[in-house]
This record gives C-alpha cells, structure tokens and sequence, in this order.
C-alpha cells in the first residue's frame, strides 16, 4: 500500500465544500498524523461532519483532495472504506429491519480483516441483544452497535463522528476503556470529532481547531498547550495592550493594577513583548485541552 | 500502585505518570522487583492514550528505574530504591505547587514558610495533647526515677 511520504493517515489538501450558498468547508488542509489520536473540535456546524463524510466518499467536495492511508478518497474509495472503522453523526444511519446479529454477519463480509472473537467480545461488552432489530433500539444502544461494527476488524483508522453522543455517562465511561483497550491491542489512527473536549482530554496527542469551515489551528497537544496560556500581569497606571499581543478574549482588570488575559504566542515572545510594554508577567497558568482550544476558537472569531 | 493524574496539571500526562511511579518509590508503595500494570490495564484505568503510558515506561526503563522481561511485563528494578535525591525531587515539587497557589493569593515565602511552621505546630500540638495523659504517666515516673539516681 502507498503511504504518503510524511507518515499521514489522513491528508487532504485545498478541501472545499458549499452546500447552496452556505460553505460548510473552505480551503481545508487536514494532516493526521500515523499513529496519532487526532481531536477534530469545533461548534455545531463548523464542518466537522462534511469533512469525515468526504473522508468517507458519502459527500463529494467541490475542489480540493483527500487521501485515506495513500489512497485517494473518491478514486480508491472502496479499498480505502475497506480499511476505516466510521462511526457516522447520526445513529439511524443502521438499516432499521435487520436484526443486530445479521448486520454484524453483513458487515463482516466488508472487512476480510474481520475479528469473529473479539466481535463476540464487544458484543458482549456492549451488552448487545442480536436478535433485536437494528431499528428497534435506543439511541444509546445503536451508537454501541456502531462501535462495535466500527472496531471489530481492527481497522488501521477509525473515523468517529462524535462518538459518545446518545450514550448515558455510565455507558459513555465504559465506551472510553473499551476505547483505550483496544488502541493498546490494535495500533490505530484516530480521527474524531467532538464538541466535548473534555472527555478526550488525556487521550488526544493532536488538535484541529474548525470554525465556519475554516482550519483556523491545527498541532500538537504539547504545541497547544505551550503556546495557549494564561498570563497575569501587573500594569502601569493607563496601561494599553501593545497590538503585538495576541489576546483569545477581552483582557480582564482583577484588582487595581493586575489584568488578565489568555494570550497566545511562544512564553519568551509573549513575555518580551509585555516587558517591551512596561508590564510585568506576574504568572501564567496552563490551560486544559478544552480552555485552550475554546481561547484559539474565541481568537479566530474576534 | 495507585496512579492519580490531576487534569489541572499543566505537565505533560507522561511526567506525571513518571513521577506518580517515582513517588509510589518513595512511599513504598512499589518495591524492587514488583510488577508495573501492564500499559493496557494503566492506559485503561487512567483512560490515556496507550501511547502516553507507552512513552512513560520507555523514559523509566532509559532511567533505570524499571526493565522489561520479554513477554511478563515490567518490573522495577532491583537497585531502585529511592536515595536522598528522590526525596528532594519529591519534596521540591510539593513546595513548588504550594509556592504557586500562595503567590496566586498575594502570598510572600516569608509568609508562608511562617504559616507551614505555626500550622504544622499546632499540628503536634494537637497530636501530643491527645496522646499527652499516657505517655506523662508513662514519662514522669522514669524521668523522676532517673533523677533520683542521679
């Protein structure tokens, strides 16, 4: 199988897709990383779901390419499919009339890398019923049928559309270790997509940031967190931050002469440039995952 | 081995992993020769990227604090035991924690080394005044004895 030459699973480069006069993509230059836990985040509507279903061959892109482990998404797109667990937005996406043992039986036939032991076992786990229709199941228990259809043939790259949505928290926790277990059983590319940063926090290694179909970021956690922090800065009287510093949201005053702001920037930059300003950094304070991606979100929208 | 991560550390969730191994060391808690958890059931446990626990038990190893025995596992090595410097390392984190949270609250060192002081005094104080009555008739009649000896 061809690779690209920069060991990325997942690369699509000048992606952009309108659906009538809204753009759901623009110029979208995605890069996963092989082997990474890559953590799509954005608002409801930002583009996330267009860009998984392109990945995925279910939408086509006005312009732009994209390419699943070296194979071109639409050209290739069935060798490609073949080798991606795709856990869909919508969890009705199941053919409602079949029952849930005969689709495991179906999808199987997909996947020549199919697992019939550990299907078993995820069955098992998921607690699923497989002689219950497909259409007769909650939410909660379909988006499990779908993990499991997604993992049992160990694909090298999962797609997974926010996974966890429709799962009570209990399930949900149970989902994330069984996640976990079998990265650590079946080396595995991830690519999700989430609004609930929070949840992936210790897992995710790479971030993307989308706004309004934009790419507006795109790095690694350790990156993200080394250039996203919050910085407390004690300022002369009628201080006024230099233009120079990129503030995520409106500096806040917290007593007399301390302000506050998440800035963004190399710690030895930003702090140059305060001291330049006759201010002084007082602290900084690392952000989590989430505060730091929802500060890059807030930059991107000033 | 219990490992706790802290998502408000700003750390990266390897050197925590590094160090909640070292201060299980410290504590006793992890002996020469006991078996890590695997990286599955610690990347399960902790719902880390196996990776993460992958690249922490890789730093330990390149550390000598622990070695691999091909398909058993990892196990801590037998000249592991934690020395003076361990200790320090520890204690310097804790310190370095507290001085950060006390400069938050406009907290000077002088300041707060006074309050460890008077608090971990009242401490004692509180631990001897209830221990006190044994162990005073326990003492004074040795004490009084010795005297008379002497």
């Amino acid at each position: 199988m061809r690779r690209s030459p920069d060991g990325a699973a997942v690369e699509t480069s000048g992606l952009s897709k309108r659906y009538g006069r809204t753009v759901a993509l623009e110029d979208v230059a995605l890069q996963v990383p092989e082997g990474s836990f890559y953590v799509l985040v954005g608002e409801n509507g930002a583009g996330k779901s267009s860009l998984l279903e392109i990945l995925m061959n279910l939408e086509r892109a006005q312009s732009g390419t994209a390419t699943i482990l070296g194979l071109d998404s639409v050209e290739q797109g069935a060798r490609a499919r073949a080798q991606v667990g795709y856990i869909p937005e919508h969890h009705r996406q199941l053919p409602r009339w079949m029952k849930c043992g005969d689709l495991l039986r179906h999808v199987a036939r997909y996947h020549p890398a199919w697992d019939e032991a550990y299907a078993d076992q995820l069955v098992d786990r998921f607690g699923l019923k497989l002689d219950r229709r497909a259409g007769s199941q909650s939410k909660g228990e379909a988006r499990r049928l779908q993990f499991a259809l997604a993992l049992a043939h160990r694909p090298p790259l999962l797609l997974l559309d926010e996974p966890t949505d429709g799962l009570d928290p209990l399930i949900r926790s149970r989902t994330m270790s069984l996640l976990v277990e079998h990265l650590a059983d079946s080396p595995t590319t991830v690519l999700v997509s989430t609004h609930r940063v929070q949840e992936l926090d210790s897992l995710a290694d790479h971030i993307g940031v989308l706004q309004e179909g934009r790419l507006v970021a795109q790095m690694s956690r350790d990156d993200l967190l080394r250039t996203v922090r919050r910085y407390r800065l004690e300022v002369p009287e009628g201080w006024q931050p230099p233009p120079d510093l990129r503030a995520a949201e409106q500096w806040r005053a917290s007593t007399g002469r301390a302000m506050q702001a998440t800035l963004i920037g190399e710690e030895e930059v930003v702090v140059a440039r305060v001291t330049a300003s006759d201010a002084t950094v007082v602290d900084t304070t690392t952000l989590s995952l989430e505060e730091a991606a929802v500060a890059l979100l807030a930059e991107a929208a000033r | 081995m219990i490992v706790n991560l802290d998502v408000q550390d700003a750390r990266p969730i390897y050197l925590q992993i590094i160090d909640e191994v070292r201060r299980a060391l410290v504590v006793g808690s992890l002996r020469p020769e006991d078996p890590l958890p695997s990286v599955r059931e610690l990347a399960s446990e902790l719902r880390v990227n196996p990776r993460t626990v992958s690249q922490a038990y890789q730093e330990l190893e390149r550390a000598g604090v622990v070695y691999v025995r091909r398909g058993e596992g990892t196990f801590v090595s037998a000249d592991a035991l934690p020395g003076p410097a361990e200790r320090r390392a520890l204690a310097d984190r804790f310190a370095k924690k507290i001085l950060i949270e006390a400069r938050r609250s406009g907290i000077g060192l002088e300041e707060l080394s006074a309050a460890l002081r008077r608090v971990a005094g009242e401490e004692t104080a509180a631990e001897g005044g209830a221990g006190q009555p044994e162990d005073a008739v326990a003492a004074v009649p040795t004490g009084s004895d010795e005297g008379g000896e002497g």
